[in-house]
């Protein structure tokens, strides 16, 4: 006989419903049948080096920093879940000529592939398009097992990214990272712990730079007024196209500021290694 | 009328129609499930399209066949041949495509399409006005037109997967596949999209897309029957009786004899 306290044990269940989405991606029908998924589930303390660096990277793109701060308050709140990665070497083509990938033939592809593979903000490349379905269609089939679990979850490239600079499913091109759980209302979508990162103001200054259309005055005299104030019409704001160096500067700061973390981690794991 | 008859076989047939027509109701909702799916950014980026019926099917399965015989690569003859068979076992075909992965690409610059942390890869191979790609470019040198933005691409993986999990779901047996995708695109199936997958389904007792014997274009079940058809009318012509007046499972002489009594 044993009393568990509910949001507890419905908080511990979620590794089960991990696995059970581990099982769904394996399972899912694919177009090539040779995906070759990979997968691996992180808990706890495992998650902290990619909380930090997504928190690093986050102080240059609020996509990251909105992810970043979920992961940060949910830890601090002893909610932090399972996640789920997902992964696959995305660069290796079925070998149907298909020219989805911009070459005429697999054959070319691969001549380039093997002197100019790369990567990019979140994954290696080139890609074969029907490897990237593919995973695709595996991702889905765990997204879809968690919502049938009645489970939390968001399918995220940002924290899949960050696992693999970290050395996670080394091999693959493109990992993705499901978090299962915590329980409870819109865990990932309208997010409290975000709830103190941005004013109002900055938030409706977000929406003003990325959909500026919205807010647009009469274009015709050649200098669109930007309405950002009730009244918008008095020293009115006007839209102007510029290079930003500052920004710039910052963004090339940060990533060094990433690539230090990631390579201090991969040191601190070298350690590890060492000593065993 | 106030009842249904359901059955899946003879082909065709009133109790089969029937029986489509529940599998119809299910290629509606695979839709639902693919339009619902994770995408980049929640993006809307894919259409869909439901083909069904024998001419429909017919269609499509004779476009396979030409691309089989015509234009794929040798190791793919074999494939699109049996999966033209299969789309003659099939119910409806519900064909999905990205209409962003060729004409509006996701700029994040993720490294996908040429592992570079640009986009240059993608607009240097593609025709375009400061970065706004030129639909009306229809020419194809390849099967499929690329390059294509890779990170959209991946959201028709989602798109296929949430399909094929409502299609399970209700034990409709389904099947995602290059070869339908690509012949119901070249018969402007999601004209909008340069890259469709094509989706069989099918309710039968025996999964039409499983168990598949060697040269399957040639051994599926409807050259079976139609053997069967095409032998039975002759056989049957050389052990002819007058059954009227002549039952072969008595011995002769005793046939008028035994009818007395």
């Amino acid at each position: 006989m044993a009393v568990y306290e509910g949001y507890e044990a419905a908080n511990e269940h979620m590794l089960e419903v991990a696995k059970a989405c581990a099982a769904a991606a394996a399972k899912a029908p694919t177009l090539t049948g040779r995906l070759n998924l990979r997968m691996e589930i992180l808990t706890g303390e495992d998650l902290e080096p990619m909380i930090q660096v997504l928190e690093t990277l986050g102080k240059t793109s609020a996509f990251q920093l909105h992810d970043a701060t979920a992961f940060r308050a949910y830890k601090n709140e002893g909610l932090l879940p399972p996640v789920l990665l997902l992964g696959a070497d995305l660069t290796q083509p079925p070998l149907w000529n298909c020219g989805g990938c911009g070459f005429p033939t697999c054959g070319e592809y691969l001549k380039y592939l093997s002197k100019n593979k790369g990567v990019g903000v979140g994954a290696y490349g080139p890609t074969c398009l029907w490897k990237v379905i593919d995973l695709g269609i595996a991702a889905d089939h765990a997204c879809a097992c968690a919502a049938q679990h009645r489970a939390e979850a968001r399918i995220m490239f940002s924290m899949g990214a960050v696992s693999m600079f970290l050395g996670r499913l080394e091999g693959c091109s493109f990992v993705l990272g499901l978090p299962v759980g915590p329980v409870g209302q819109n865990r990932w979508f309208d997010r409290m712990p975000w709830t103190k990162v941005l004013n109002y103001e900055q938030r409706m200054m977000t929406q003003v730079a990325g959909a500026p259309n919205l807010f647009f005055a009469f274009s015709g005299g050649g200098r669109p007024i930007l309405k950002t104030k009730p009244r918008w019409w008095e020293d009115p704001t006007f839209m102007k196209i510029e290079q930003d160096e500052a920004f710039m500067e910052a963004m090339a700061q940060g990533q060094a500021e990433v690539y230090e973390k990631i390579m201090g981690y991969a040191g601190v794991l070298e350690e590890e290694d060492s000593a065993e | 009328m106030t009842r249904i008859a359901i059955n899946e076989w003879p082909p065709d047939s009133p109790p089969d129609l029937a029986k489509k027509e529940n599998v119809l109701l299910v290629a509606k909702l695979m839709v639902n499930g693919a339009l619902t799916a994770p995408f980049t950014g929640g993006v809307h980026g894919v259409e869909a399209e439901i083909g069904h019926g024998r001419p429909e099917l017919e269609k499509i399965a004779r476009e396979m066949e030409r691309l089989a015989h015509q234009e794929v690569p040798k190791k793919l003859k074999k494939p699109f041949l049996y999966e033209a068979a299969m789309v003659r076992e099939s119910d409806a075909v519900v064909f999905l495509g990205n209409f962003r992965a060729r004409h509006t690409p996701m700029d994040a610059g993720c490294g996908l399409c040429g592992g570079e942390p640009d986009c240059s890869f993608f607009y240097e191979r593609v025709s375009h006005l400061n970065g706004v790609v030129d639909p009306t470019d229809r020419k194809r040198t390849t099967a499929i037109n690329g390059p294509l933005c890779m990170l959209r691409a991946h959201d028709l993986g989602y798109a296929v997967g949430s399909a094929l999990w409502i299609a399970s779901t209700h034990f409709v047996d389904a099947k995602p596949s290059y070869s339908v995708g690509l012949a119901g695109r070249n018969l402007d199936f999601c004209m909008n999209s340069e890259v469709v997958v094509g989706i069989l389904i099918g309710v039968a007792a025996k999964n039409p897309y499983a168990d598949i014997p060697p040269e399957y274009h040639l051994t599926n079940m409807t050259q079976m029957v139609d053997g069967l058809r095409k032998i039975a009318v002759i056989t049957r012509q050389v052990p002819n009786h007058p059954y009227m007046v002549f039952d072969p499972t008595r011995k002769t002489g005793d046939q008028d004899k035994k009818e007395e009594e």
